[in-house]
């Protein structure tokens, strides 16, 4: 059933004596930029006809920072500050296929416990991004409740994060060659005593148990209910077709019912060490992107168990000198961040910075289907469907 | 990476019938000749239906910011870049091709992955080229009236010319340029 058929069809049922061949003018609907469902400053020109979207052009660039120009008069070290605010909701996950491309151009061996920080607190980001997304998508369509829930539990997790960065947002951890060491372990001192925060397993254990509490009221509050399905399912489909030739990755893809996960196919932090499913969808429609997600906090919690479980001692750099340069070359390296795939394309010409940095956000390509897939939705609707492709706006813009 | 990078850059080298890849840092990348950039991305669009990105690089020996190339044999020109990849094998592919800069345009590849839309978009107001056959070749992120194509090397950073970034002054030289350096990780932080 189409959207309009749908729209008709309420109509009929609700006996309101008004034709479905009523002329209505074309008439321009301005969304945004200031708009609290558009997720930041998004400014979408409709042109519509009654109720129904005729055509959509979303306008972007509110939040265009210059990234990829700025990076080229930065030294690498210096650009981990940058990448952490392009997708801030998930700041740490930023970091890490940077930090892979510029150690595999240098031909550095990362420490083993380096890579496992790095993959526990990526999976905390994924999992802090999507309660945001959880909570605030139900929040679009009307239902306050999941919000209080989720992001006490989020919080909870920024805290874990907190306590080893030293940021809650922007972590700036990652060092080229490892993590440096935590917050409140002294960075200055010559000998690292500490590089976890006294208690920081334990205590993640503990989260994780409460993040798959939450997710259970979660599917009880949001899933099961049937004003949340009436207004997603069947509504925003995006065909397989549609979202591969458009580059929509991460989970909007995964609920289209491709299971593909970058975790599973490339090696740029140790997956391959833990077990854990990849969630998918049958529709790729917007209730599909939803349960999608609240499944992969479950799996991200299981990776966390896993990797709390087996993480080794040792060392938390390679040997880097402080100030370095980069050897000639190219390389992309991409990795699946919460929002989808994230990678960066360096081209070094021996430089103490890149000579080009592309940035491969998910958030650009995710948001690029949009005129396609909002093309004869129902006006109401647009709301759930820009809900439901979790975008952010740094990570469209950079 | 599942499949073996030097293996596919041959691989699909063969399908777009090009004899320049490599494969170096993992990254399996084929060269295509410009005439042929639609076409190649139409044959290989089959076996990589997924459009990653696309963008664009300005070679110049001349450069208003940041470092030039080490070399100074650097043919001027702008490559473009194209990345594809397929979600069954996790293969990814990155193809490429040169265009003079006295001319800098290329086809569009709109017609066979939507996304390509707004990278085109991206790359031609950033880098100046013009994707024939665009449906909408206007700035995405730049205010229409915006002049100049930021990411060419001959763009200068304006805000660094009237203020320049603190974090120049910290700027400490190169270990083989000036003094022995201090090896110690501890202290990179």
């Amino acid at each position: 059933m189409t959207a309009v058929d749908r729209h008709r069809l309420s109509m009929h049922h609700s006996e309101v004596q008004v034709s479905v061949e009523l002329q209505t003018p074309d008439m321009t609907l301005n969304l945004g930029p200031q708009h609290p469902s558009t997720h930041g400053v998004l400014r979408l020109i409709a042109r519509v006809d009654g109720e129904v979207i005729e055509e959509v052009e979303p306008v972007i660039g509110y939040m265009h920072r210059g990234y990829e120009k700025i990076a080229e008069v930065r030294t690498y070290p210096q650009i981990t500050a940058l990448v952490n605010r392009i997708d801030w909701v998930s700041g740490f996950a930023n970091e890490i296929p940077f930090m892979v491309a510029t150690e595999r151009l240098m031909g550095l061996d990362v420490p083993e416990r380096a890579q496992y920080i790095r993959l526990i607190l990526t999976e905390m980001a994924r999992i802090s991004s999507h309660l945001v997304f959880l909570s605030s998508f139900p929040l679009e369509l009307g239902a306050a409740t999941p919000l209080m829930h989720a992001l006490r539990e989020r919080e909870r997790v920024l805290d874990l994060i907190e306590g080893v960065t030293g940021g809650r947002f922007h972590p700036n951890f990652n060092r080229v060659g490892g993590v440096k060491p935590a917050a409140g372990a002294g960075s200055t001192q010559k000998k690292v005593i500490q590089d976890l925060p006294i208690e920081f397993l334990e205590q993640s254990r503990q989260a994780m148990q409460y993040v798959r509490d939450v997710c259970d009221d979660l599917k009880d509050l949001v899933v099961g209910n049937e004003i949340f399905m009436e207004r997603t399912k069947g509504i925003g489909i995006i065909p397989v077709d549609k979202a591969l030739a458009f580059g929509v990755s991460g989970p909007n893809l995964r609920a289209s019912g491709v299971p593909f996960d970058i975790r599973k196919t490339d090696d740029y932090l140790p997956y391959s060490n833990f077990e854990f499913d990849v969630a998918t969808g049958e529709n790729g429609d917007c209730f599909d992107r939803y349960t999608v997600r609240l499944e992969e906090v479950i799996q991200a919690s299981r990776i966390i168990d896993q990797a709390i479980d087996s993480i080794p001692s040792g060392e938390l750099q390679a040997k880097v000198p402080r100030i370095f340069k980069v050897p000639q070359g190219e390389i992309y390296v991409r990795a699946e961040n919460p929002k989808g795939e994230m990678g960066y394309y360096i081209v070094s010409e021996g430089g103490r910075g890149p000579y080009r940095l592309k940035i491969r956000s998910a958030s650009f390509s995710n948001l690029s289907v949009l005129p396609w897939l909002l093309q004869g939705q129902l006006v109401p609707d647009v709301i759930a469907i820009l809900g439901s492709l979790d975008f952010v706006l740094g990570d469209v813009d950079r | 990476m599942t499949a073996n990078p030097s293996e596919l850059a041959e691989r699909v080298a063969g399908v777009v019938g090009s004899d320049r890849f490599s494969s170096d840092n993992g990254t399996a990348k084929v060269r295509v000749d410009s005439d042929h950039w639609l076409e190649a991305h139409q044959t290989l669009g089959a076996e990589m239906p997924y459009f990653s990105w696309l963008s664009a690089i300005d070679w110049a020996t001349e450069v208003a910011v940041g470092d030039p190339p080490e070399s100074e044999d650097v043919e001027s020109r702008y490559e473009i870049l194209s990345c594809l990849g397929n979600v069954e094998t996790g293969e990814l592919v990155v193809l490429s091709t040169d265009i003079a800069k006295d001319d800098p345009s290329i086809a569009s590849l709109t017609d066979v992955f939507g996304g390509a839309n707004w990278h085109e978009r991206e790359a031609a107001e950033m880098m100046g080229i013009d994707f024939v056959g665009h449906p909408n070749l206007t700035h995405l992120y730049l205010p229409d009236a915006f002049e100049g194509h930021p990411l060419r090397k001959t763009f200068p950073l304006l805000s660094r010319d009237v203020k320049p970034w603190p974090g120049t002054v910290d700027v400490e030289p190169m270990p083989d340029e000036e003094g022995p350096s201090t090896e110690n990780p501890e202290d990179a932080g």
